[in-house]
């Protein structure tokens, strides 16, 4: 057989793959977007007819706001609960592989499950929060009912599973730092706090834009946590455009329902674009 | 003190934020599987019990066992044929330096960043006029796809590391290409193999949006969707069968989390994070 052509043979089932269940459904909700078609009723052409309706559509605009605001939150959040976490899992101590194990935890179990678990926690009459909120402040308050409340129950829950990813890769990053750039530092004089926010932090600079891009793109398709715990409530304060697009689906509005999913992915490629330029990364590759 | 023995102290502190941080929320799991009235809290006393283990497994409205095969088969299989098809491609992507490497491997990267939901509407008619909603091909070939990108990254990751010279010489002796990859590149890359096949099976394991919408009954429907559409005769929460039956789903999950960290931070780093 001809070399290239076997070449070709190991590469196809790859191509195949991603061309049939990824990039046709990508193509396919694009198309499907340009069109009226919901269930009972004839397919229509309509051109741009469902992203101007999702312009004016109160519901959408809601669900932009908060899944910026949430993810803006929960990824601050995480980048910082990540650096602290990979900074210990970094030094030598004894049973160190159990702690990173267990740091794995979050990562490792169906967030459906995670979701659970934190639903139970924020429970309104027999929850552990609202018991220490009886037991400290003497007032239970229904968390996941307001909106303030279900909101930041989200954000703790996304911040429990989403951090060890962050923790892992600044780990990976701390590890390859050279350690010859600490030598200067120790010779200066300078003390373990002043050369972590003065040498560690800028040197990880480049690892943290890639945890924060990766990171980003994942909390602006936040659909599951929220299904589960809140259900896009109390109101729709909590409604994520995934969600949104979810339920377009599930009502048999497939154009529409195509539609916010392609506003969705153009809103995480231009914010992962805004994060290259601002963090220059282009330079550095 | 001196710096040593702040840092000590730092770094104690920091485990015990950690424990506290990572585990509460699964101890708490944990104490609601096991006690009677998930409402101990409130009561002010707690009875323990294996009575919501038992009834996840004995009550067949909540089809728990079902969605405990399919999700391990569901996971199995996306895991195997992820790892092959990313394995072969991997291999070949490693032995060239065609200037079409890079822009493959930055285009199925980006292909990865698409949004799961803009693919789960078109794939819900794709499958549906396929007649494969609801069962596990509905599933499989969806997971294979989208951790395609992310196998071939860590193996090119592991494949690099092993020297042209070893699987060329067997090519100059003879063998063909696949012979050469089976015989050479996989025992040697093992470690690498284990690593993405563990990812993608955790992947696939914990998947939910693709099974929430491609799945119909407990035939195929898998643990998350199941725990998520939980509801006891009257519509209320059985929590204590919940949190029963999300540890024993975890359970497997969190073992192999403890026991393979080394191959998941590998994996999941690109190989970066060393020992």
């Amino acid at each position: 057989m001809n070399k290239h052509r076997a070449d070709l043979l190991f590469l196809a089932p790859l191509f195949l793959f991603v061309l049939l269940f990824v990039l046709v459904p990508v193509i396919g909700a694009l198309i499907n977007s340009l069109f009226r078609d919901v269930s009972f009723l004839p397919v229509k052409f309509t051109g741009l007819m469902n992203y101007i309706r999702l312009s004016g559509d109160s519901a959408f605009r809601k669900a932009v706001v908060f899944t910026l605001l949430f993810s803006a939150v929960s990824v601050f959040l995480e980048m910082a609960a990540g650096i602290l976490t990979a900074s210990v899992i970094n030094e030598e101590f004894r049973m160190r592989g159990l702690i990173r194990g267990i740091v794995l935890i979050p990562w490792a179990i169906p967030n459906v499950i995670g979701a659970r678990m934190w639903q139970f926690i924020y429970q309104f009459e027999y929850g552990v929060h609202n018991f220490f909120m009886k037991a400290l402040f003497g007032m239970p308050e229904n968390w996941l009912g307001s909106p303030a409340g279900a909101f930041s129950a989200l954000v703790a829950a996304d911040v429990w599973r989403t951090t060890p990813f962050v923790a892992i890769i600044i780990l990976a990053g701390m590890q390859n730092l050279p350690t010859s750039i600490y030598d200067q530092a120790k010779v200066d004089g300078a003390g373990m706090i002043a050369r972590f926010f003065r040498i560690t932090l800028p040197a990880l600079k480049p690892i943290l834009l890639i945890a924060l891009i990766f990171r980003t793109i994942d909390a602006l398709r936040i659909f599951d946590v929220i299904l589960v715990m809140t259900g896009g409530g109390p109101g729709g304060t909590t409604s994520s455009i995934s969600l949104l697009g979810y339920k377009a689906f599930l009502q048999g509005d497939f154009g529409y329902g195509s539609a916010i999913s392609v506003a969705i992915f153009l809103l995480a490629f231009v914010i992962a674009m805004v994060y290259l330029k601002a963090g220059r990364i282009k330079e550095e590759i | 003190m001196n710096e040593a023995g702040f840092k000590k102290l730092l770094l104690g502190a920091g485990i015990a934020l950690i424990l506290l941080f990572y585990l509460s929320p699964v101890i708490w799991m944990a104490v609601v599987s096991l006690s009677k009235n998930a409402d101990f809290l409130s009561r002010g006393r707690i009875e323990i019990t294996c009575e919501n283990f038992k009834n996840i497994f004995r009550e067949r409205t909540l089809y728990f066992p079902f969605y405990l095969k399919n999700s391990l088969i569901v996971g199995f299989f996306s895991a195997l044929f992820a790892t092959l098809f990313g394995g072969l491609a991997a291999y070949i992507l490693t032995r060239t330096d065609s200037r079409l490497k890079k822009i493959l491997m930055v285009g199925v990267l980006a292909v990865s960043m698409f949004p799961q939901i803009s693919l789960a509407g078109y794939l819900f008619r794709m499958m549906t006029s396929a007649g494969l909603i609801n069962t596990y091909t509905a599933l499989i070939l969806p997971y294979i796809s989208w951790c395609l990108p992310f196998a071939l990254w860590i193996l090119m990751g592991y494949f690099s590391q092993i020297p042209r010279d070893i699987d060329a010489a067997a090519l100059i002796d003879g063998a063909d290409r696949f012979r050469a990859f089976s015989r050479i590149i996989v025992p040697l890359a093992l470690p690498g193999l284990l690593s993405t096949f563990l990812l993608v099976f955790i992947f696939a394991f914990n998947e939910f949006l693709f099974a929430l919408m491609l799945t119909t009954d407990h035939n195929a429907r898998t643990v998350p969707v199941g725990i998520s559409l939980f509801e006891g005769l009257h519509g209320e929460l059985p929590w204590g069968n919940i949190m029963a039956a999300s540890l024993i789903s975890a359970l497997p999950l969190i073992l192999l989390a403890l026991f393979f960290q080394r191959y998941i931070f590998k994996g999941l780093s690109g190989g970066a994070v060393k020992q």
